[in-house]
């Protein structure tokens, strides 16, 4: 049988949930028997692959025009599209930039931070990804199949949900599975 | 009783006529999930989680306010009940913030428990991030607006069961806010304190300073005791960790108070900011300096010895256990001692015990004598304010004493004008008359006008007044030939009339917890248990004798009272 293939990839994001997915730990032995990782944000392969994959992962929430982007192109290429952690099922932290207006933001970050001088300013090319007005989650951009909340998400949660589709079940979380922290 | 025969989910229940569908399902052990009930308060049927289906009826009904009919068939968790359950958590997830991981209430939280009893893992609804403001103006806990579901928890236990009416809510639909007053500051406002509304809160939007992000429910102990404030005596819950009480909470099971606790009950006992004294002192060459138990002990002992009965003068704090001042009494009586005194002496008027709290409840006029109850009473002052402004009883002050119950007083007499409210209490139908150690000379009259008319309920000074006149520890303290003094004060504060009179005292023993112009006087001090260390019995005003529990152990260096008291009378032989 052909593999499943697997693609993630990480949006407005610490990168923990990425972590939380390594944290399955030897069991990835097992999984790599029955799926085939395609692009990540840590391997060169950056993108889904064009012909398309069986499982899209996004881990962070929807923060800028390039997130919007990345969102869209994984719901494009990917049959079921797992939201995995709290940015990425409900905006988690990164929202808190949503109680004030974008320039503030800006310029609390590259202009005001303690530890920048007179040279601050805000990067303004037009090849960086524009803030969206609001930080969003991901099913506020593209339909999502499965939601993994947690912060980060258990990777027996992680386990659970890949294992429960491989079997050809859509996995509904339950007990230590499901949380929001 | 009356009773109605019911189904719920296809089992039958006999539910207590006039009962509502929840409180069926709860007697007969069926769960019935809920956000903005609480047992103690009136029902409200705002949050719509307890939702059920009920045949023949064309939408779904809050069980908490459905009354139970004749045949009614009641279904709990049916699809349709689910379903209607998730929907109402996904709209109160993506109002306000109830982003979990940044959130003080997290594993404690009756919210979360609801959306993980459902498994609710997103929801769809547009988020409005609406910027709300976290008001710290209290000092003793916070109100964060961004964690509150208006569930009106604390509107109404502010109301119905403090009676003070300080919360309210503004605004209508999606712009409702909980405010306090006229929508000021709640450190502005005309609030108490009590905390009665932080203990209901089923969110992270009312936070205790104190114990914020020191534990969860499971991570703490919980010991049943009594409160150590005055001589109400509430029940209280200490709520511990790694041998430190973070939360002191109103004990919902307690007769004398039913949950509510005042500022000095749950927030300032663990305010206090007094060093601890942890090893016995011996004053040398004037100052004092650090001893063990035997060298303080044997000179204590040597020292009475020496001075005699005659010349030794004994006081107690009536806020430690009855078994406590009877090892007091035993000892100092023993030896003959010319006085064996209570820090806080009972005026005589109040040394039998008159009347229960639950009166308070009953009246329809309340006639305060001699006594704050805004402030050295608040939780029978609570049971007064809810009678005023909540059943319509009429609140008539008399004497000098002054207190902010005053505010909603319909009079307020002078001792000389006792007669006003003689007369007022003879046309009321339940008068009570409330009566603390300031009333003296008014109470013969009281007594004689009343006695066939109106209840009486006598609030004595000294949380374990009551255990300390049992025990023999009472009557005026008298200087008067002593040279000798021994101070049981523990945790009490020692006012400065005593203190004037131990100048001549040419030895002073000071058993006490904190540092303090006690300790600075003394020339052995005896470090010894505060109140959340020590066991036994407090006797309340009404004479009820309730258990006194330690939830922490001492530091190292202190000994409990009565392992000291016994330790000085095997010294003394």
């Amino acid at each position: 049988m052909a593999k499943v293939k697997v693609a993630t990839d990480w949006l407005d994001v610490c990168s923990g949930c990425h972590m939380a997915l390594l944290d399955i730990d030897e069991r990835i032995v097992e999984l790599v028997k029955h799926v085939q990782f395609t692009s990540s944000p840590i391997t060169d392969l950056k993108h889904p692959p064009e012909d398309g994959v069986d499982v899209g992962i996004l881990s962070g929430a929807v923060g800028n025009t390039h997130q919007e982007a990345a969102a869209k192109e994984m719901r494009e290429r990917c049959k079921i599209l797992i939201a995995i952690g709290d940015c990425a099922v409900f905006g988690g932290i990164c929202t808190m930039r949503n109680f004030f207006d974008k320039e503030e933001v800006l310029r609390r970050g590259y202009v005001e931070t303690e530890s920048t001088d007179e040279e601050g300013a805000v990067p303004r090319s037009e090849e960086l990804g524009k803030l969206l007005d609001r930080v969003k989650a991901v099913n506020e951009v593209v339909k999502v199949d499965i939601h993994i909340p947690g912060c980060p998400p258990p990777a027996d949660a992680l386990w659970f949900a890949l294992t429960e589709l491989l079997a050809g079940r859509m996995p509904v979380l339950t007990g230590d599975n499901l949380t929001y922290e | 009783m009356a009773t109605v025969n019911i189904t719920i989910n296809g089992q039958k229940v006999a539910a207590r006529a006039g009962s509502t569908v929840l409180e069926a399902a709860r007697e007969a052990g069926i769960d019935i999930p809920f956000l903005c009930h609480h047992p103690a308060l009136t029902n409200w049927g705002a949050c719509r989680i307890c939702l059920v289906e009920v045949e023949k009826q064309r939408t779904l009904q809050p069980a908490c306010t459905f009354p139970v009919t004749e045949g009614m068939v009641v279904h709990t968790e049916s699809e349709k009940v689910v379903n209607a359950r998730k929907f109402v958590l996904e709209l109160l997830f993506s109002e306000r913030n109830h982003y979990c991981m940044y959130c003080q209430m997290s594993g404690d939280c009756e919210l979360q428990n609801l959306a993980y009893r459902y498994g609710l893992d997103s929801w769809l609804y547009p988020r409005p991030y609406t910027p709300l403001p976290v008001d710290a103006s209290r000092t003793y806990f916070v109100m964060d607006h961004n964690r509150c579901v208006l569930c009106r928890r604390c509107v109404r236990a502010c109301g119905e069961l403090v009676g003070n009416h300080t919360l309210g809510v503004r605004e209508r639909g999606a712009n409702s806010m909980i405010c306090a007053d006229m929508n000021v500051p709640f450190g502005l406002s005309s609030c108490i304190s009590c905390g009665t509304c932080l203990q209901v809160c089923p969110t992270g939007a009312l936070m205790d300073r104190r114990s914020a992000y020191r534990g969860r429910e499971t991570d703490v102990e919980r010991v049943k005791s009594t409160c150590a404030a005055c001589s109400v005596g509430c029940g209280v819950e200490l709520v511990t960790r790694n041998n430190h009480v973070i939360r002191i909470e109103g004990d919902w099971d307690a007769e004398v108070n039913k949950g509510l606790l005042c500022v000095a009950g749950r927030f300032e006992p663990l305010f206090d900011d007094r060093k601890r004294v942890v090893t016995p002192l011996v004053r040398r060459n004037g100052k004092l300096q650090e001893a063990t138990w035997d060298e303080a002990l044997d000179l204590v002992a040597d020292k009475l010895k020496a001075l005699g009965g005659a010349s030794l003068a004994a006081l107690a704090s009536p806020r430690v256990p009855t078994e406590t001042l009877q090892a007091f009494a035993q000892l100092f009586k023993g030896l003959q001692a010319k006085a064996v005194s209570s820090l806080k002496p009972v005026p005589d008027f109040l040394a039998k015990a008159e009347g229960s709290l639950d009166m308070l409840d009953e009246a329809d006029l309340y006639v305060v004598v001699g006594v704050d109850l805004a402030t050295d009473f608040q939780v029978a002052g609570m049971a007064v304010r809810r009678g005023v402004t909540n059943r319509g009883a009429y609140l008539v002050i008399v004497g000098e004493v002054e207190t902010e119950l005053a505010d909603i007083a319909h009079y307020q007499f002078k001792s000389t004008e006792v007669d006003k409210a003689i007369a007022l209490a003879k046309d009321a139908e339940a008068p009570v008359v409330v009566y603390g150690a300031g009333a003296g000379g008014l109470m013969p009259r009281l007594w004689v006008e009343l006695s066939e008319k109106a209840r009486f309920v006598g609030l004595v000074p000294g949380s374990n007044a009551r255990g300390a006149l049992s025990a023999g520890v009472d009557g005026a303290f008298d200087m008067e030939g002593a040279k000798g003094v021994f101070v049981l004060a523990a945790d009490d504060k020692v006012d400065e009339a005593l203190l004037g009179k131990l100048e001549g005292a040419e030895f002073v023993v000071a058993q006490a917890s904190y540092f303090g112009p006690l300790v600075e006087r003394a020339d052995v001090v005896l470090p010894t248990t505060i109140w959340a260390e020590k066991s036994g019995t407090f006797t309340n005003t009404e004479g009820r004798v309730q258990e006194f529990r330690a939830a922490v152990q001492p530091p190292a260096g202190v000994k409990d009272d009565q392992e000291i008291l016994k330790a000085l009378a095997e010294k003394l032989g």
